[in-house]
């Protein structure tokens, strides 16, 4: 485990954004960002993809501090419309991904079979995204992104935008690709049942501004979870009422 | 679609005849045939004018200079546009001034441009080329600075340099705002080609309009005006076919999303 992730405190505007956030993100861990709207939770994924910069404290990914994106660490939107090459068919947005990667060109067909294979993308290779369902272009995203072969995947709100039926397989399709790569997943959501299906760790925010973590809650339920589940409810219960007192 | 698509040229087909017909009406009933030439006594000019390339003479003299000026203002007005669009300081020092300059219409332009550059071709590739330039220049600007911000994150994410994310995502993302831009610039072109040619320039359409009011030879004049208006819309539509086939992939999306 060399994957530690710190902030302490961004002022932005003159208001303090984040105040005092500790968070060590363990290898292969599954951890959501749980909060408010308007807690910092994008905001402090953005530090971590290095998009922006903390203005006290400092954030580290494998010992080494953090500047600028870098492709370790995968953000990935929600909007998958706008973060996509609309330009570019499903096969030409992996590519791309390759491209920017400088693999050898010799590597990249089976590169590209193996991920759009993995999100069940591989006989739409060819249509462009807006000719993608909102499920399907999260899974090309999710494509694009492992094609890199990110250590880390941050996810912003990534399925806040798909309805309830689509969400669910999402979750399933997430954990199976995370069970199987290993990858460490930092997953920002105000939904508390999505952060209960899913993650290893749950960090609950404080209502911003100012916010910090008020309690990490560690979820070890056995996969795949129900949120109708005892344990599970339990675990809702006592992340709802943390959030409450936030 | 066969079916819509034949439908489309019937009603563009009926419109034109309507517009003869029109024509006709107006040039012999309300007002008189010499004020308005009917449509037949046009086409007489026009066939001995045609016959000894005289009309073709002033329109390949009028497509050089709007080709010219068009060409060389779209290049100068999408490399500055980027820089504009990519670097904040210099959009501030220069938005200012190009606010200020924009006004000025190329037919503003044409006193001094003669005395800068006389009536030769000089002055004509001028005016096309101020009238051009800034109507790219402010859509290039603008839609280099529209280029989604997550797209170019999500790009830079993945790795890519400052140099790939300018290359493939904010010039991708800036070409429909580019080409919208170049097609009014172009349309702009040939409607202010007409004035420069006549107030300094010895041939060209302009050139042919101001010489036929002169001798009052309204039967000319119109043969002048139809030809500017084909030429306008001829071009207009071979730029769109041409844009259909190389960018489309660039454009469509825009109506998807």
């Amino acid at each position: 485990m060399r994957n530690v992730s710190k902030v302490v405190g961004t002022a932005a505007e003159r208001y303090v954004a984040l105040d005092g956030i500790d968070l060590q993100d363990a290898e292969g861990e599954f951890v959501c960002l749980l909060g408010p709207s308007g807690c910092g939770k994008s905001t402090l994924l953005n530090i971590l993809a290095g998009f922006d910069q903390a203005s006290a404290g400092d954030v580290q990914f494998e010992g080494a501090p953090v500047r600028g994106a870098g492709k370790d660490r995968v953000m990935f939107f929600q909007d998958a419309g706008a973060a996509l090459l609309p330009w570019l068919s499903a096969e030409e947005n992996v590519r791309f991904a390759l491209r920017v990667r400088k693999l050898p060109k010799a590597q990249w067909p089976a590169i590209i079979d193996k991920y759009l294979a993995m999100v069940d993308l591989a006989e739409h290779r060819h249509k462009f995204p807006a000719q993608l369902s909102g499920g399907m272009r999260q899974r090309l995203q999710i494509a694009r992104a492992l094609a890199v072969e990110p250590k880390v995947l941050l996810m912003d709100e990534p399925f806040g935008a798909l309805d309830a039926l689509t969400r669910r397989r999402m979750h399933g399709f997430l954990l199976d690709i995370w069970q199987r790569t290993g990858k460490t997943i930092v997953f920002v959501t105000h939904d508390i049942a999505e952060a209960v299906t899913l993650a290893d760790r749950i960090c609950v925010m404080s209502v911003g501004p100012g916010s910090r973590i008020v309690e990490v809650v560690r979820v070890e339920l056995p996969r795949p979870r129900d949120p109708a589940d005892a344990g599970a409810g339990r675990i809702f219960k006592q992340v709802e009422t943390l959030l409450e007192a936030a | 679609m066969p079916e819509g698509r034949a439908r489309t040229l019937l009603l563009f087909a009926g419109s034109i005849v309507v517009a003869f017909a029109l024509w006709q009406f107006l040039s012999t009933v309300v007002f008189n045939p010499f004020l308005i030439p009917p449509p037949l006594v046009v086409f007489e000019t026009m066939l001995p004018m045609v016959r000894s390339g005289e009309i073709f003479r002033h329109v390949a003299i009028s497509l050089a200079r709007v080709g010219v000026g068009f060409v060389t203002g779209c290049a100068a007005a999408i490399v500055l546009g980027v820089i504009l669009g990519r670097i904040k300081l210099v959009n501030e020092l220069l938005d200012p001034i190009i606010e200020l300059l924009r006004y000025l219409s190329p037919t503003a332009m044409i006193p001094i441009a003669v005395i800068w550059f006389g009536i030769g071709e000089t002055s004509k590739y001028f005016l096309i080329f101020w009238g051009t330039f800034f109507i790219v220049l402010v859509n290039t600007t603008a839609g280099v600075m529209r280029a989604p911000v997550i797209r170019q994150r999500a790009a830079e994410c993945l790795g890519a340099s400052p140099l790939q994310i300018f290359l493939l995502v904010v010039i991708p993302s800036a070409a429909p705002y580019i080409v919208t831009g170049m097609r009014i610039a172009m349309a702009s072109s040939f409607m202010s080609i007409i004035p420069a040619e006549i107030l300094a320039a010895d041939s060209g359409i302009g050139f042919l309009l101001q010489q036929s009011s002169i001798l009052l030879q309204t039967n000319r004049i119109f043969v002048a005006l139809l030809t500017i208006c084909v030429l306008g819309f001829v071009f207009d539509r071979l730029f769109r076919i041409a844009v259909d086939r190389m960018l489309s992939r660039y454009m469509s999306y825009i109506a998807l999303t």
